[in-house]
């Protein structure tokens, strides 16, 4: 027949070659590139950078940030857009903290934060789903919302005095890991499962590269959709207790400004803002990356007013890079 | 309406031998590693009707593309008015007086005709310095009124008819003081009694001296008005005529490059039980009183025009759409469906027209495009097996999709192998009803073969097939009755004996008699 055949560009170059052209492809690979330079770059021009104490004080500092990060990520690869998350983290801590202060205990303190979150989450979910409201517009409106609800609750004031056996999640260490880093990286380890070899996983991706085509293949959409924003405020709710842990106390302002930086996070890490592409690492690389780049500017002796801007540029480096590099591979999708 | 006859634009072609309107020389065009076009030399005389044919894919829309500003070619010159010119955009081609009106009109259907008109073009001011809005209405009603339509100039677009939309885009391009004019499928939503306007139109604009690109698959709306004829083939030119020294058959076989016999195959097989009934169903303003009947072992072909309302009512049987009334029968039992879920648990799969935007997950790799439907059976407990790489690999080797290994994305394939992996995806599900809508749209000759192949040996293991095409050829070689619509209801039902084109496009078009061989449906973007 006339049939075209289109030679696999694998077939070109030599083995190292294709194998760095597939790993170039890999939608964290500048954000990872990016963090490798500026390890290099921050252990040279500061030798406390490299210390394995200020590396672990820097992913310690991100665990918050890394675990919501982690199930935005997911609403982010389905075409969605999660922009609560800062309130939302507050009202888990005010729940959570408040059950802490007259239980004590972590796994009752735990579950409500989880279960106030998820029931934000759903809340999202359902809007978004079944209520056909743009998701951003959904999430503004929870964004401030939920704000309101933690201000009513509390009435202004702060909660204080959490007891120590709720706080180990920020404070304790296992394995000689801290506990905040352990967690990170063992819900890093699950999404990674869940997102790679679970249908579920797969459907994120699929909903988010094309959703009337997903439509017509007869995926649940809608279901995939909104279990997407629940494990949000899930992933929400955990997070909450290691900021509890850390923080040792609740301000109605906890997590103001976070939901920015969670999606800044994603978004850096090199997951398309439009859906359907990213990975779970690109989340995690992201976070980790704000981090470096803070503590760095720190360790420099950069004043703290130069953090926002620093923050800026890198979101529009980011995406920047990406537009570059889907040209560079003539990659038209 | 041959222009030969007119003494004037005789003079006037004797003066274009000397200058075309633009030409098109050597043009080589490549997306990654396609060649979309190659080698082509292409021509426009002022005041002529040049005809361009071929099959989609055949490189027609990139051509005129590259003629339009919006690509650039790899090779090739480009001269207008005997100039060597280098377009970066179609604004700087609308400025050199090239205009091109796509099949999907580009107009802005929330503004007025007026404000239409003016889109890019150099707007009148008044002596404030504001637009003049009654010189621009006076000038977009004198246009029209040129064109032989008088039309409430300050209407919105949206409201209007097909023809009216396209007589308004024509008028855009002569507001442009456009020299040349390209028409992509101009006539494909266009009545009988329109498209007499249109050529109409089309003689007066070539009087005047502006010359006409005509991009049609209608053959003998082709003879009726070319002056010459230049056909497309894998990107390549093949010939360039005047209208007097091409038949029908001649032209068809210069496009397809063989004869059509060899295209398709047909073995007999015998129609069973009723696999799919469907009575009196309906939707406001997409199809009404629809009854259609499709059995084990049989391919029903549904013909019509684009709009008729086929691809809606594929899509309400498949759940995406909900019938307003009417049943729903699969065999024998009445059944709601109202989702592609619930179909696709009843055995009907339905592929999409447009595989880009429908059919496929383009970031996917081909694998996880063919188990896409069948995650939910395979996986177990939510998890994906190993197992589902044979699974894709299976159904990759049954259809011989070729170019690119399962793991690679589906993107690197080529639009017949695309569309492939969307059939792959939907036997994967081992549906026992298949809707194809326009299954071999866009793709090469080779592809479509081998997918007529595959459907006539689905139809062979006792599946039930509606093929929904816009290719008479197609209708009439692959189904064993053809069913047609016009309008949003079924005008016509014939067996194999009695289908033949006249009787079929007379009852698509309503028409008296219109014995326009439609060989191919709407055009696909080439640059895939």
């Amino acid at each position: 027949m006339s049939e075209v055949q289109a030679p696999t560009p694998t077939e070109g170059g030599t083995t190292i070659g294709t194998g760095l052209r597939r790993w170039l492809v890999r939608p964290e690979a500048p954000a990872l590139v990016f963090l490798a330079v500026l390890l290099v770059a921050f252990s040279l021009s500061s030798d406390k950078f490299l210390s394995g104490s200020n590396l672990e004080s820097i992913l310690v500092s991100v665990a918050v940030l890394g675990t919501i990060a982690l199930a935005v990520n997911q609403v982010i690869l389905c075409g969605e857009i999660d922009i609560s998350t800062g309130s939302m983290m507050g009202l888990c801590a005010v729940a959570a903290g408040a059950v802490a202060t007259s239980t004590g205990g972590l796994i009752l303190p735990l579950l409500t934060g989880v279960a106030v979150g998820a029931l934000a989450g759903a809340v999202n979910g359902l809007l978004a789903t079944l209520g056909r409201i743009p998701s951003i517009i959904v999430t503004l409106g929870m964004l401030y919302a939920l704000r309101g609800v933690i201000l009513l609750v509390t009435g202004g004031s702060w909660i204080t005095g959490i007891p120590d056996e709720t706080r180990v999640l920020g404070t304790g260490s296992v394995l000689g890991i801290e506990y905040p880093v352990f967690v990170l990286l063992i819900l890093f380890v699950v999404m990674e499962l869940v997102s790679r070899h679970s249908t579920w996983g797969r459907n994120v991706f699929a909903v988010g590269g094309n959703r009337r085509a997903s439509r017509l293949a007869g995926l649940p959409i809608d279901r995939v959709r909104f279990t997407a924003f629940v494990l949000v405020g899930v992933f929400v709710g955990i997070a909450s207790i290691i900021y509890l842990g850390r923080a040792g106390s609740v301000q109605t302002n906890t997590g103001t400004g976070l939901e920015l930086q969670v999606v800044a996070a994603v978004v850096i890490g090199g997951t398309s803002i439009s859906g359907g592409r990213g990975s779970t690492l690109a989340a995690l690389t992201g976070a980790v990356l704000i981090g470096v780049i803070l503590n760095g500017l720190i360790l420099l002796g950069v004043p703290g007013i130069w953090q926002d801007a620093v923050l800026g540029a890198l979101i529009l480096l980011a995406v920047a890079t990406d537009v570059l590099r889907r040209r560079l591979l003539g990659d038209k999708s | 309406m041959s222009l030969s006859d007119d003494p004037g634009t005789q003079g006037a072609a004797t003066v274009a031998e000397a200058l075309p309107v633009f030409r098109l020389q050597n043009a080589t065009k490549r997306f990654g590693g396609v060649t979309a076009v190659e080698d082509v030399d292409f021509d426009l005389r002022p005041g002529e009707v040049h005809a361009l044919v071929g099959e989609n894919g055949a490189g027609k829309s990139t051509l005129m593309k590259i003629v339009h500003g919006l690509y650039t070619p790899d090779e090739g010159t480009l001269e207008v008015g005997g100039e060597a010119v280098e377009f970066s955009s179609p604004r700087d081609a609308e400025g050199a007086g090239i205009a091109m009106i796509p099949q999907e009109l580009d107009l802005f259907p929330e503004l007025s005709i007026t404000e239409n008109l003016f889109v890019g073009r150099h707007r009148p001011r008044t002596r404030w310095g504001t637009l003049d809005q009654a010189a621009m209405r006076a000038e977009a009603r004198e246009r029209l009124r040129s064109l032989g339509v008088d039309l409430n100039v300050t209407t919105s677009v949206k409201g209007l008819s097909a023809a009216n939309q396209q007589i308004v885009a024509i008028a855009r391009a002569l507001v442009g003081e456009a020299k040349a004019v390209v028409m992509d499928e101009p006539t494909a939503s266009l009545t009988d009694r329109e498209v007499q306007q249109l050529f109409r139109i089309i003689s007066d604009l070539t009087s005047g001296g502006v010359g006409v690109v005509y991009i049609s698959h209608r053959l003998e709306e082709i003879f009726t008005i070319s002056d010459r004829t230049t056909v497309l083939r894998d990107g390549r030119h093949i010939i360039t005529a005047p209208a007097s020294e091409l038949d029908a058959e001649k032209l068809v076989n210069l496009m397809v490059g063989r004869p059509l016999n060899e295209l398709f195959t047909r073995s007999p097989h015998s129609p069973g039980e009723v696999a799919l009934e469907v009575r009196g169903l309906s939707r406001a303003g997409e199809f009404e009183d629809v009854d259609l009947v499709l059995r084990r072992s049989e391919i029903v072909g549904l013909s019509g025009l684009v709009g008729a309302g086929r691809s809606e009512l594929a899509q309400s049987i498949f759940g995406i759409r909900s019938p307003e009334s009417g049943e729903i029968r699969i065999d024998g039992a009445d059944v709601q469906i109202r989702s592609p879920q619930a179909a696709m648990e009843r055995g009907i799969f339905y592929v999409p027209e447009e595989r880009r935007s429908q059919g496929l997950i383009l970031p996917f790799s081909i694998k996880n495009n063919i188990t896409l439907s069948i995650l939910d059976r395979i996986a177990r407990f939510g998890f994906l097996p190993r197992s589902e790489r044979q699974t894709a690999d299976r159904f990759a080797k049954e259809l011989s999709i070729r170019g690119a290994k399962v793991s690679d994305p589906v993107s690197r394939l080529s639009g017949g192998n695309q569309q492939k992996v969307v059939l792959a995806k939907s036997l994967a599900r081992e549906p026992s009803i298949l809707l194809l809508d326009e299954p071999t749209r866009g793709i090469d000759v080779g592809a479509k073969s081998e997918i007529y192949r595959l459907i006539d040996d689905l139809a062979k293991k006792g599946k039930a097939i509606l093929l929904i095409s816009s290719e008479l050829e197609e209708v009439l070689s692959m189904s064993d009755r053809v069913v047609v619509m016009r309008e949003g209801r079924i005008t016509g039902e014939f067996g194999r004996g009695e289908a033949n084109q006249q009787v079929v496009m007379t009852a698509a078009t309503g028409g008296k008699n219109r014995p326009a061989p439609e060989l191919r449906g709407n055009e696909a973007s080439e640059d895939e």
